[in-house]
């Protein structure tokens, strides 16, 4: 992507007003989409992102500047334009790289695969989405595959190339009848190449995003109120990841922004709760090979049996609280500095048995798949929205329920988990904060909250 | 190379390759952005940056590819046709020709004129009014200062030649504050020339979070609240997609086909309008003439909103609707300056009139909370209580729940207080305070 002679210029460059490190991140980003409407493709679509970032720390002080011009003259202006920050003289020079190349070829490349092959996924998805009910009016399908190629290199010698297919396809199903229409829908994704579609079944991508689409058209309202919840396993990690693990990072707990701060070795959930940030579980949507500042990812246990073990941290946070780096920096593109973010973030698998979990629940909430949701680190005031809802009557799931939202605050809803079953998986989302949209995995067992806010806009049942 | 020469060159080989028309979305931007904390210069973060957008028309279908690298333009062509043959679609996808537009004044923006020295200044001393304004303030999370200058050009081999510059400019802080344990933190920004306005911008972020000490939440039921403006925009910013006829089209919208018909009640007129002074544009994403539509006037809705496609196939004109949600995507539709008309009650009089019930400040969640396709939301909020027509106490940890066209149709009275919630894209939503009856609140 560039030389080292250059590179080298342009980080002398940026230290040249006196900052204690300098970063170079370039990126050569090709994706390709495929949209479909009912059916017909509507939209094929290929874009080609590049570029370069710079940065200048001095202490814990920052300062970016990027630019998509990658000759030699532009990325010293942009290394000027970042030191310009930084007000003193130079302290030191680049020191000579060690260079690693993480890279992993795709098995199949994204480059030798031909639209047609794009199309085919969708429209299976799109026929098994239709086939499944006449109540399905209108199936949209869109694929996207990335092959996402960076290089960074610092100051301290640092010199880190990655490359990061990845892939996935989303269905949308939505349902109608007399007037009223309700959506399901499914998007998994794999960190790999076309091969991915071998371990992704369209058909049942398809499937599913009718039958949430289609069970949520006869759904009643979901009754408003204070009441237990099962969460099943997969996306309903959403919930860690909004309630607990944004709260967790150096980001938020650096800066004294957090209600986790100052908590490291206390109980902060549950003891059956145990919660893992992994970005190198291989080929999965949330992993890196290496992170963003050139440091290798790692298994991170954040929980252990309910207490605060650790945080994620990125350089600088980890200057901030002087703690080593968790292999968390990440960020969306060039156009981002960096910054400590998650990569796969799931509950540890528990002993409970996932019917009983349901069968003494009393009257409650089980929540069979959760939408997206959000979080204030500081108060860890949450919400997510539930995709498809069952109400529970004594013990015995009653009707499906639409409408639902789950709110409460991360602190206190941590430690009512009292239920975590034993089989885990994984689903796929895209995790909007300070350094942008990233590929992150959620997961977890089917858990039990003892009780939790559900919002809707329902009576009783 | 400049733009205009790798134009010639990339439609030159385009028109020589079978491609019947062809089309340039160029965009070129710089930033720049300061943050301060602690009394210094925290963050600093400059760019320049720019892409091209290709679409071709082969075959009577377009196919687009985007590049951030201005070279190898015949690979540029060659994955645009590939897209172009991928599409299946007989739906027509007319170019906008040559065109003239309305002079469209920019905005003031005081700030773009400022030096970086001065715009790190104005953050530091909007870190340290905020500080010093209210003794329960521990910290401020971000005081920034942001300033960015936009141009676009779209041309196509059609005699479409637009070009438009833009400059904006954002200042925000948010403050945490602590009294006892509970700690509330809070956001409040301005753009534009209000940006040198600081002090209303850090008694607004202190206010709101001094306000959400000792809120609590209400019992479950249903209650007449008031959605103060802030929070209207966002709702009404988040069921924007209901008024796009491309949703409409594909069975999306709630709205499809209901033009002529009361989807509101007679207080609600909903109006876009892109010469708005907030976010004034000359010409939308396909280079259309902008101008100004209502879309639900006095509660019966009037349009969608359209593209050149969209229009197309509905046998309309196009609203100056088209958009990019970033110059690397395809043409799509969104609102320009959409604004639920002011009505005549004051603040008061609306909290007056509501009597018993809830203002609700703020709503959080949206991405999630809000289905535009079925119509309906349940979101986290917060707010007062209203008692006997006087504001009691705060409420916090409730959601409020409904449908959008159902509360739209309970409106009874809207407030005189405009407010605009910030810039999404290319598109800027505002509302005034509306009072709403019988909205199902979920609580203790």
């Amino acid at each position: 992507m560039i030389e080292q002679r250059i590179a080298q210029r342009v980080l002398d460059e940026a230290l040249k007003t006196g900052g204690d490190f300098s970063e170079l991140f370039m990126q050569d980003t090709d994706n390709n989409g495929v949209t479909m409407a009912n059916g017909v493709v509507e939209e094929a679509t290929y874009t080609r992102l590049r570029g370069a970032g710079v940065r200048v720390l001095k202490g814990t002080k920052c300062a970016y500047a990027y630019t998509a011009d990658t000759s030699e003259d532009a990325l010293l202006a942009t290394a000027r334009a970042a030191a310009s920050a930084i007000d003193g003289v130079a302290q030191g020079e680049t020191r000579s790289f060690r260079v690693r190349d993480y890279s992993v070829a795709p098995r199949t490349p994204f480059a030798s695969v031909a639209n047609d092959r794009r199309v085919e996924l969708l429209r299976e998805g799109t026929a098994a989405a239709k086939a499944y009910s006449d109540e399905v009016t209108q199936v949209m399908a869109k694929y996207i595959d990335v092959d996402h190629r960076i290089m960074v290199c610092n100051s301290e010698g640092v010199w880190a190339q990655d490359r990061r297919p990845r892939t996935r396809v989303m269905i949308q199903a939505v349902a109608t009848k007399d007037g009223e229409a309700q959506t399901g829908y499914e998007s998994p994704g794999l960190g790999m190449g076309f091969e991915a579609f071998e371990r992704i079944d369209v058909r049942s991508v398809g499937e599913q995003a009718a039958k949430t689409a289609v069970t949520m058209l006869h759904a009643p309202q979901c009754p408003a109120g204070v009441v237990p919840v099962v969460i099943d396993g997969g996306f309903g990690g959403v919930i860690l990841h909004e309630a607990c693990v944004h709260s967790l990072e150096a980001t938020s707990v650096a800066r004294g922004e957090s209600e986790f701060c100052g908590k490291l070795g206390q109980k902060i959930a549950s003891d059956i709760v145990t919660a893992i940030d992994d970005g190198t579980l291989p080929g999965e949507w949330g992993s890196i090979n290496v992170d963003d500042e050139g440091t290798l990812p790692q298994r991170n246990v954040l929980v252990e049996n309910g207490i605060l073990k650790s945080y994620l941290f990125d350089m600088l946070g980890a200057r901030r609280m002087a703690h080593p780096l968790t292999g968390s920096s990440r960020r969306q593109s060039y156009q981002y500095a960096p910054t400590s973010r998650m990569t796969n973030t799931f509950f540890a698998p528990g002993e409970h048995d996932e019917e009983e979990m349901i069968a003494t629940m009393g009257d409650g909430l089980f929540a069979a798949r959760m939408g997206g949701g959000s979080v204030n680190p500081l108060t860890g005031e949450f919400n997510f929205a539930v995709l498809e809802g069952y109400w529970v009557k004594d013990g015995k799931i009653y009707c499906p329920v639409r409408g639902a939202t789950l709110i409460g605050k991360g602190a206190e809803v941590l430690m009512k988990i009292d239920r975590i079953g034993r089989r885990m998986w994984l689903g796929q989302g895209m995790c909007g904060s300070a350094s942008g949209s990233i590929p992150t995995n959620v997961g977890q067992p089917r858990i039990r909250v003892q009780n939790i806010v559900v919002g809707g806009k329902g009576g009783a049942l | 190379m400049t733009i205009r020469e790798y134009r010639d060159l990339v439609f030159n080989i385009a028109l020589e390759q079978g491609c019947t028309a062809a089309e340039i979305y160029f965009c070129e931007d710089e930033s720049f952005s300061v943050g301060a904390r602690e009394g210094e210069l925290d963050e600093y973060s400059v760019s320049k940056d720019f892409g091209l957008n290709l679409r071709v028309e082969y075959g009577g279908r377009n196919g687009y590819a985007y590049t951030e690298a201005l070279e190898d333009a015949d690979a540029l062509v060659r994955k645009a046709m590939d897209n172009a043959r991928t599409v299946e679609t007989d739906d027509m996808c007319p170019m906008q020709g040559a065109s003239e537009y309305e002079e469209c004044a920019p905005r003031d923006n005081p700030l773009s004129d400022m030096s970086a020295k001065e715009k790190i200044d104005m953050a530091l001393e909007l870190e340290r009014r905020t500080l010093e304004r209210d003794s329960r303030v521990t910290q401020v999370q971000g005081a920034y200062v942001m300033t960015g200058t936009n141009r676009v050009c779209i041309y196509n081999t059609r005699g479409l030649e637009a070009e438009k510059r833009g400059r904006s400019s954002l200042a925000y802080v948010a403050p945490i504050m602590a009294d006892g344990d509970a700690v509330k933190n809070s956001f409040a920004f301005r753009v534009g020339k209000e940006c040198l306005n600081l002090d209303g911008m850090v008694d607004e972020a202190i206010e709101d979070a001094a306000m959400q000490f000792g809120a609590k939440p209400v019992p479950t039921g249903v209650y007449n609240i008031i959605l103060r403006n802030s929070a209207m925009a966002d709702l009404v910013a988040a069921f924007s997609p209901m008024f796009s006829a491309d949703n409409a089209q594909k069975g999306l919208s709630l709205l499809a086909n209901r033009e002529g018909e009361v989807v509101a009640s007679a207080a609600v007129t909903l109006v876009d309008d892109p010469f708005h002074e907030e976010y004034p544009r000359a010409f939308d994403a396909e280079g259309v003439p902008s101008f100004t539509k209502t879309l639900i006037d006095g509660g019966v809705f009037k349009t969608l909103l359209y593209n050149l496609k969209t229009a197309a196939k509905a046998g309309v004109a196009s609203t100056s609707n088209a958009s990019r949600s970033s110059a690397s995507s395809p043409i799509g539709t969104s609102p320009t300056v959409m604004y639920l008309k002011a009505g005549e009650l004051s603040y008061d009089e609306l909290v007056a009139k509501l009597g018993d019930g809830i203002v609700i400040t703020d709503i959080s969640g949206l991405h999630a909370g809000v289905d535009e396709v079925a119509g309906e939301f349940s979101v986290l909020s917060r707010g007062r209580l209203v008692e006997g027509g006087v504001e009691t106490r705060s409420v916090e940890q409730i959601t409020i729940g409904g449908s959008f066209l159902e509360l739209l149709k309970a409106v009874v009275a809207v407030g005189t207080d405009m407010r605009f919630s910030l810039p999404s894209g290319s598109s800027m939503v505002g509302s005034p305070s509306v009072l709403i009856e019988g909205v199902m609140v979920s609580g203790e």
